[in-house]
């Protein structure tokens, strides 16, 4: 558990002490609630996290970082932006996969597409969040953070 | 009939159910590795999800609507944004986690931009991934994408607002007199029924009213029911 998770439950915790202090139904309440949305949202969660594992065994990330390096810039970009966007990677692999894309001379570009579309965009998580936020909010929010991602990858590409 | 409907309701776990029933008929070594990659999901989403959903309740009971509006609200300017980019940025889980707690900020007032500055933030920018950047690629490439991402979340989210209306996302009802349940939001946690049996009842996998009077309703007693919906599908104005 990283330092910011134990900071959360710490924090949590002592929250959840003092409300229990203050009121103890309304508290009893908002713990049948947290119970109620977790229960609302479980089988999506399980279904985005069996897809994930799915997606990594049938599409190897280093498979896929190998394939890229053999490519023109541009098109090495958009696959590694297709593919930063049908998974979720943890960061702790994702780095340093990056890391040995850049220094296995793929470029800054395809690198930072993959990047931030991994983290921002999810096929995946899209069922979820059209049942929380409705379609126009999912499509828009996933269209641009994919459009910006391939951006944020190009000025990168000038600047570095 | 409700067969269909629940798949319908439920087409990407059917699907991802469906892919696993072959792979493990094709090539049953690809179906274990999977289920084993996923391990590592499973346990980073027990860590974070409870918490998440018991602090969302939380902040919930106990910050009054104005407030939300004041900090995160259309009108919260400057101030709102940096407070959004500091709430995403402390964060932690993948994505997903971030929609309870923003589903439950938008209902109390949050705007739409302030609302994806959070998700996208929460995604991209966490304090211990830009550690972990700095490591494997140099502190020069993490503090440049670091500042370029933070430009584009800024951009992206005024098109989203410019683009999205608060009543493009569901939940939203009129406030007409009475009494309502919004059957979208409504995910058949009974909690409801539960809490006021002589007015809910559960039909099928939804709670509806049942015939009341109106002068017979329990104010209070409906107050806390309302409170208590997690998904605040239940709404009540008595004019």
């Amino acid at each position: 558990m990283d330092i910011f998770t134990l900071a959360i439950w710490i924090g949590t915790l002592i929250f959840l002490g003092i409300s229990f202090f203050k009121d103890k139904v309304r508290t009893k309440q908002a713990l049948k609630m947290a119970f109620g949305m977790g229960k609302g949202m479980v089988a999506s969660i399980l279904s985005i996290i069996f897809a994930i594992g799915l997606i990594l065994t049938l599409l190897p990330p280093t498979e896929i970082a190998g394939f890229v390096s053999k490519q023109s810039v541009l098109l090495a970009t958009f696959v590694a932006a297709l593919f930063g966007t049908i998974t979720l990677v943890p960061a702790f692999i994702a780095f340093p996969l990056v890391g040995t894309l850049v220094n296995a001379g793929v470029g800054i570009i395809p690198s930072v597409a993959f990047l931030t579309t991994l983290t921002m965009v999810g096929v995946v998580t899209f069922p979820l969040e059209k049942k929380e936020f409705g379609v126009k909010f999912t499509a828009v929010r996933n269209g641009l953070s994919f459009l910006f991602a391939i951006i944020i990858a190009l000025v990168m590409g000038v600047i570095i | 009939m409700t067969i269909l409907k629940k798949i319908k309701e439920n087409l990407f776990l059917v699907a991802v159910a469906l892919a696993y029933i072959i792979l493990f008929f094709i090539k049953p070594s690809l179906g274990i590795e999977s289920v084993k990659n996923s391990g590592y999901y499973i346990k980073e989403m027990l860590m974070i999800m409870p918490v998440i959903f018991i602090l969302t309740a939380l902040l919930d009971m106990w910050i009054p609507k104005e407030k939300i509006m004041r900090y995160l609200g259309k009108d919260a300017g400057a101030k709102g944004i940096f407070l959004s980019f500091v709430v995403g940025s402390i964060s932690a889980g993948p994505i997903y986690a971030a929609f309870p707690m923003c589903v439950m900020l938008h209902k109390k007032g949050a705007s739409i931009r302030n609302i994806v500055i959070i998700l996208s933030s929460w995604a991209v920018i966490k304090v211990p991934m830009l550690l972990n950047e700095a490591k494997f690629l140099g502190p020069k490439f993490m503090v440049i994408r670091w500042v370029l991402t933070v430009i584009a979340i800024i951009i992206f989210s005024w098109i989203s607002a410019k683009l999205i209306k608060d009543k493009d996302l569901p939940g939203e009802v009129l406030a007409q007199p009475g009494l309502h349940i919004n059957r979208d939001a409504c995910m058949g946690c009974t909690l409801c029924v539960k809490n006021y049996p002589a007015l809910f009842e559960m039909q099928g996998k939804k709670a509806v009213i049942k015939t009341y009077e109106p002068e017979s309703l329990d104010i209070e007693m409906l107050q806390d029911t309302i409170k208590a919906c997690p998904v605040h599908a239940i709404e009540y104005s008595d004019e």
